[in-house]
């Protein structure tokens, strides 16, 4: 064996032993959100495998008519809306060049990595055939016609990126100097094609809403929803970004020095402010449409009392709490107000794909408590994750960093 | 000869029209409101 041969062997060993020594849990079981989460988790698995062997029908309240539900509705539709943030800040801090928004960057790159592997891969529970959501990727049955071709090959091509954007943190965190060479400099590639692939999925998830004119409630369907999809998924991943980074920076303080908590603050304000006016485009493209529909009409009912809600109630309002909480600097309501922008993502994004769409239907749907519990645990899952790689790799901390106040015993290696 | 023509502003989308007019004086007003800092700071 050459000198070099057994100088790689060596470096793999000591990647091994690391991350063997890393699985082991660090801090405290039994906390409130564990004790929540694990009996979630555990109930959610066991519904997610009767689902797999008796089928969809076993424990959901999909139908024919209701083909899609929460687990569309919420897991995917609405879980890459509030992913936008990533394409986003990498967008703004990579290619405009705004490096005060660095610090979040790592952060919000790891939320969207793990909002599409748990989100966009809740999809498959939903497939009557999950078998086959491998088809449009090894070319049986393309489907060159479909959004969904189009979505199912963003939604790969995107968490790989995300993958690509985030392994400088990786390399890191094994102590790979060389390795975080090289992948740092593909960053700037995969952030522009990142951010293509995008716009053009959160667009696309919008478009297949194209062909369901006569299910959905003509106050929310449009043949502008693509547009309406692309614009809000910017100001609902800035929002993400608040309450997320928000509750990061409590739960993980111990590895933020006083000057990072301030400069959070500073940076709230202008990811509020990015908010805000992005709210006010979306809410005009909103009210154009209601004008160029001419659905006057329409607006003398429950449903016009319903989409004005939405409209007015969690678009108009919470834009209004931006725009204020960023004149008098006050962080406390622009976490107020992102909370709310993103209620009214949700709230838009249920209404077309499971409230408002078959609104004639004489039965009309409404979800299991298996597919709650399921929704539940792919969250709590995704929180679970999340955390396990924050405590471990460089994520809010810089690499060369510890947390402070924490035991030798519980101190990365890094 | 006629003398008067009736112009419906839902027909013309004149009301599209001025919205959109009335978005693009807002944003540059909303954008510049939010760029510079309140007096007295």
């Amino acid at each position: 064996m050459t000198p070099s041969q057994a100088q790689s062997t060596s470096e793999v060993r000591r990647v091994i032993r690391f991350v063997l020594a890393e699985l082991w849990p660090k801090g405290p079981l039994l906390t409130p959100f564990n004790l929540i989460s694990i009996p979630v988790i555990l109930l959610g698995a066991g519904i997610l495998a009767v689902r797999f062997v008796y089928g969809l029908g076993s424990v959901t309240n999909l139908s024919q008519s209701f083909p899609w539900g929460i687990w569309i509705g919420f897991d995917v539709v609405t879980g890459v809306a509030f992913a936008g943030g990533a394409y986003v800040i990498t967008f703004v801090v990579y290619v405009m060049g705004l490096e005060k928004y660095h610090p979040i960057v790592r952060a919000t790159v790891l939320n969207g990595l793990l909002a599409y592997v748990f989100y966009a891969g809740a999809l498959v529970l939903d497939l009557g055939r999950p078998w086959n959501v491998i088809n449009p990727i090894i070319g049986n049955s393309f489907g060159y016609n479909s959004v969904l071709f189009l979505v199912s090959w963003h939604f790969m091509l995107y968490m790989l990126t995300e993958l690509l954007e985030f392994s400088p943190v990786i390399a890191e965190w094994l102590d790979l100097k060389r390795l975080r060479r090289i992948l740092n400099a593909l960053t700037l590639g995969a952030v522009i094609f990142g951010v293509t692939l995008s716009t053009l999925h959160q667009a696309g998830l919008g478009a297949l809403f194209l062909m369901a004119k006569p299910k959905i409630h003509p106050l929310w369907y449009t043949e502008f929803i693509p547009i309406l999809f692309l614009v809000s998924s910017v100001y609902s991943g800035l929002s993400m970004i608040i309450v997320e980074g928000t509750i990061s920076h409590r739960v993980f303080s111990n590895q933020l020095d006083a000057a990072k908590h301030h400069r959070f603050d500073e940076m709230l304000l202008g990811l509020g402010k990015g908010a805000a006016i992005t709210m006010f485009v979306y809410y005009f493209f909103k009210a154009l449409v209601f004008l160029h529909d001419r659905q006057f009409d329409l607006l003398a009912s429950r449903w016009g009392a319903w989409y004005l809600f939405e409209v007015l109630g969690c678009v108009l309002v919470p834009c209004v709490m931006f725009i204020y909480a960023v004149r008098t600097r006050s962080t406390g309501l622009l976490r107020v107000a992102a909370i709310w922008s993103l209620f009214g993502i949700l709230l838009n994004r249920l209404n077309i794909s499971v409230i408002a769409f078959n609104w004639q239907a004489a039965v009309h749907y409404y979800p299991s408590w298996q597919e709650i519990v399921v929704t539940l645990t792919v969250i709590f899952t995704e929180i679970w994750v999340f955390r396990w790689i924050v405590v471990r790799m460089p994520v809010l901390r810089e690499a060369h960093e510890l947390p402070r106040a924490a035991s030798p015993a519980v101190r990365p290696s890094v | 000869m006629e003398t008067y023509t009736y112009v419906n502003i839902f027909e013309t989308k004149g009301l599209e029209y001025l919205l959109l007019i009335s978005f693009l004086i807002l944003f540059v007003i909303l954008v510049r409101y939010l760029s510079t800092p309140p007096s007295g700071r």
